[in-house]
């Protein structure tokens, strides 16, 4: 837990704090309500944050136990509302660009913004990959904790990932894969995931962050109450990063619904993007 | 949800919203014009209720009384159930008149638009699109 937020000199908790204070006021006038009452199969969009909720619960371990269905955002839910959904207020936590090489940056400037759409995971219905599926992810996960596991269940695409969470090393040279090869610790009540082994034709946001073999991602995960997950990762890549970057933390939000089922199936979107790329190269509709 | 924010402050998130941090399975805005978006009413025809987009399909008649087929891309089907909108309210409207607020596709495809809302043939309206206008942008904010 100490590193979580550590970069930025400031306790976890008080940075959620801030974070709270700035999106409870600003969205609600109102007694937040405790974030039980949603029924199954409820469908109205969130209109409110939810409140911290508590201390988070702990395993049989003693660990915090991270388990939960998870939104992204305050509203522990979908909400249409652009300060529920936002995941950290840089003014709290600000959060540095990428520090790319140079010959990276210019490759990343010289596209335009149809190349982002047609490079992107989730146009192509390809797996947004680690850290993708907390960085670059609008759709709820499910996280089930076992003593030894961490397991992520991804709404969108279906797609999952089980971490041991025991300590034991990195496989000796892993396949590249689109979660990567992935170990797990506690530090104290922070779950720390190490990956390497990336496919690289994951992207680290949707505009053009590419990387390369040699990419290395540290996950840090923590609870800090009952209704909030907060996340936050470091990612080293000597081949395309002049130096590591930290992301500011982020937070999600404990729902009470179930996931639902996302397969990419009816994708009609490549053609229309490519079609669209077509009419751009042609001189007309540039970026 | 009436509530007022500060202009400045609203200022400033509207930024952040649009800076993309949570775009979901491509951005509207890149693949369709915001300059150039029409309401449309006609009769739905019929719809596919598939990830990573539902589509639905209007006939429309001009002046002239030629009817032409459009296709309309929604947001994907967990945004669409967990917002208010279910399969069922598609059911019951096909062979329906509906209106339709969309933007057509910068790409230039004839007659293919995002849908951003519909009024169903029981005047409800619904959110089934991204904001591509930002008509929605300060209820969302308040």
């Amino acid at each position: 837990m100490k590193r979580l937020f550590g970069e930025f000199g400031i306790s976890s908790a008080f940075a959620l704090s801030l974070f709270l204070l700035v999106v409870t006021s600003l969205v609600s006038a109102q007694e937040v309500q405790e974030g039980k009452g949603i029924k199954p199969g409820a469908t109205q969009a969130k209109t409110q944050a939810v409140p911290k909720g508590g201390p988070a619960p702990r395993t049989a371990d003693g660990h915090p136990d991270l388990s939960g269905v998870w939104f992204p955002g305050t509203a522990g839910g979908f909400t249409f509302s652009p300060v529920l959904k936002r995941q950290f207020d840089p003014k709290v936590t600000p959060e540095e660009p990428p520090p790319f090489q140079p010959w990276a940056a210019a490759k990343i400037k010289s596209m335009t913004t149809t190349d982002y759409e047609l490079g992107r995971a989730s146009v192509n219905c390809l797996p947004r990959g680690v850290p993708g599926m907390f960085m670059i992810d609008p759709y709820p996960f499910q996280l089930v904790q076992t003593p030894g596991l961490f397991i992520q269940l991804d709404e969108l695409n279906n797609n999952w990932r089980v971490v041991h969470t025991d300590g034991r090393p990195h496989s000796e040279d892993p396949d590249p894969s689109f979660d990567g090869d992935e170990v797990g610790h506690w530090d104290g009540d922070t779950l720390v995931i190490d990956v390497i082994g990336i496919d690289e034709r994951t992207w680290n946001n949707f505009t053009g962050w590419f990387h390369s073999d040699q990419e290395h991602v540290i996950e840090r995960i923590t609870r800090p109450s009952m209704n909030y997950l907060v996340y936050q990762v470091t990612i080293e890549d000597p081949k395309v990063l002049t130096k590591a970057w930290t992301s500011a933390p982020r937070v999600w939000t404990l729902g009470h619904e179930d996931l639902l089922e996302y397969y990419c199936t009816n994708n009609q979107d490549v053609e229309q993007y490519k079609a669209l790329k077509a009419k751009e190269s042609s001189g007309d509709n540039k970026k | 949800m009436q509530r007022r924010l500060p202009g400045a402050v609203a200022a400033v998130f509207g930024l952040l919203a649009s800076a993309g941090a949570l775009s979901a399975h491509h951005s509207f805005a890149a693949e369709f014009d915001a300059s150039k978006c029409m309401d449309l009413t006609g009769t739905f025809t019929s719809f596919e209720w598939q990830n990573p987009h539902g589509y639905f399909h209007l006939d429309v008649k001009d002046p002239s009384g030629n009817v032409t087929s459009w296709t309309f891309e929604t947001v994907s089907l967990s945004t669409l159930k967990r917002s208010g909108t279910e399969r069922k309210d598609f059911a019951d409207n096909v062979g329906k008149t509906v209106t339709v607020r969309a933007c057509l596709a910068k790409n230039g495809e004839k007659n293919r638009a995002a849908a951003e809302t519909i009024k169903f043939s029981d005047g409800q309206v619904h959110r089934i699109g991204q904001d591509v206008e930002g008509k929605f942008s300060e209820s969302a904010k308040q």
